[in-house]
């Protein structure tokens, strides 16, 4: 199966900062699920950052998609970034928009006509158990129910990657459910690769998946 | 309300700005009429031995536009020589040329001497009049008026600059988690920018039209009744249509180039 990430002697970090990860080497696969794990600080989120373009490698390559993530241009960023499903702990979503279309922002993005946004819109919302909300806006919504539109706009273009920084952070037991069978499904019946970078692996998850932690020092282990 | 309140804050400045403009160039046309009417009624008078053609004077200075001779029998008349006419053809012969000279534009008053001076280096030319504290009066009034009203001008533009800047800040904070967001799901620059653009768009439409309306009733009303002389002559002037285009490309400008400014400063966080 192809890589959709390959890291080798991946070195990150902020300008004027030390390095927060360091010569990290590690090849994430189509359709695998992974878990990155590590405490405070260790830069988890700082990994996953760089996966979307947030961040340039300082040392090493990185490939997300088969781009060069060190010289990627613009416009192919974009295009990169138009079909990746990306989640946040602060959900990230746009207040003065309506949660539907909230949900359908990638779709908007990427030109679709308002029928087939509509209507992506409706199932979503239905499967992330948010139907009958979708003239809402954000914060008229609880925070679980915040993150289950998050995950509804990552999943709104069938991505070929979903990235997810603590998704279920501080959410109830329900909508950390809902979002775990949400990720799951995706994983399991599109084939897409799910990353998830959170302090605690669900104590119940149904499919196989493979599980990085960061130490201190910012070495990248595979646990298993 | 939510729209007024929305678009008040930057048609506010912008149409200051625009009052500005359009002041400045209705100023300057009428000033313009005016300033030709001012030159169109000022000669010097400049008494030679020789006869001189408007060459000859413009060998020495290059302002002088038109020449005019003026007769001598006239001069003399105005003397009222009660005279035999074999004297005064005698005397008529022995008086030397005087010419009245119209100059290319209203001088300053250092122009008008460097003319004066630049003619008394013509061993031709015995004397020079150039009427300096009636042209003076009258060009520092002018000046005084153009001065006052030109700084004016510029308060006003920079206090609409300020406002704008002051927009810019409220844009920002208005629009950056938009756009943040769009640009995490791979938004180009001109769909993050999009409701910005519109929204500044339909402002300068607004204000522009705004501005040419206020011109065009201060045309057809305060104007148009007016005695102040320098209006009267010019009230076709005061407001063009061609204005509503001019205003507009400048309001566009301006909100453009505000937009990009709040734009480019917007980064992912």
């Amino acid at each position: 199966m192809s890589n959709v990430i390959t890291a080798s002697n991946l070195t990150l970090g902020y300008e004027n900062d030390e390095e927060i990860i360091k010569n990290a080497n590690f090849s994430i696969k189509k359709g695998d699920f992974v878990f990155i794990t590590g405490p405070s600080g260790s830069g988890k989120s700082t990994l996953l950052k760089s996966f979307y373009g947030n961040l340039s490698p300082e040392a090493g390559s990185l490939t997300v998609g088969g781009l060069d993530m060190i010289e990627i241009k613009k416009k192919d960023l974009q295009e990169l970034r138009s079909h990746l499903g990306i989640v946040f702990q602060d959900y990230k979503l746009i207040n003065e928009w309506t949660v539907e279309k909230n949900v359908v922002l990638p779709l908007w993005i990427a030109g679709y006509s308002a029928d087939v946004q509509s209507t992506q819109a409706k199932r979503l919302l239905h499967h992330v158990k948010l139907s009958g909300k979708e003239e809402k806006f954000p914060l008229e919504l609880s925070g679980g129910e915040q993150q289950r539109v998050g995950v509804a706009r990552a999943l709104a273009k069938n991505p070929f990657l979903i990235l997810a920084d603590e998704p279920t952070g501080n959410l109830d037991e329900y909508s950390s459910n809902v979002i775990w069978d949400l990720m799951e499904n995706a994983c399991h019946q599109l084939d897409t690769t799910v990353v998830v970078v959170t302090h605690r692996i669900p104590m119940v998850f149904n499919i196989p998946y493979r599980h990085f932690t960061i130490d201190e020092n910012g070495s990248v282990y595979e646990v298993h | 309300m939510k729209f007024i309140k929305t678009h008040i804050s930057l048609i506010f400045p912008l149409v200051a700005i625009l009052l500005g403009l359009e002041f400045f160039i209705v100023f300057d046309r009428t000033t313009d009429s005016f300033e030709k009417s001012l030159q169109n009624g000022y000669s010097m008078m400049v008494v030679s031995k020789d006869d001189m053609s408007i060459d000859d004077f413009r060998s020495w200075d290059t302002h002088i536009e038109r020449v005019q001779e003026l007769e001598k029998s006239k001069i003399l008349e105005r003397l009222k020589m009660g005279s035999s006419g074999s004297k005064q053809k005698q005397f008529e012969a022995s008086l030397p040329n005087f010419y009245s000279l119209k100059l290319d534009g209203y001088l300053t008053i250092e122009e008008l001497d460097s003319v004066k001076m630049n003619l008394q280096k013509s061993s031709n030319i015995l004397s020079i009049e150039t009427f300096q504290s009636a042209y003076q009066s009258k060009y520092e009034l002018f000046s005084f008026i153009k001065f006052a009203f030109q700084a004016f001008i510029i308060f006003m533009t920079i206090i609409g600059f300020f406002l704008i800047v002051k927009q810019m800040e409220v844009w920002n904070f208005l629009h950056a988690q938009r756009m943040k967001v769009m640009e995490i799901f791979g938004a180009s620059l001109y769909l993050r920018s999009k409701v910005l653009i519109n929204m500044a768009i339909i402002d300068a439409v607004i204000s522009a039209v705004l501005t040419s309306g206020i011109f065009y009733l201060f045309q057809n009303s305060w104007v148009k009744g007016s005695q102040m002389e320098i209006l009267k002559d010019n009230v076709a002037s005061v407001f063009r249509y061609t204005d509503v285009f001019i205003l507009l490309l400048m309001a566009i400008i301006i909100v453009m180039i505000a937009v990009f400014l709040v734009v480019i400063n917007i980064r992912e966080e």
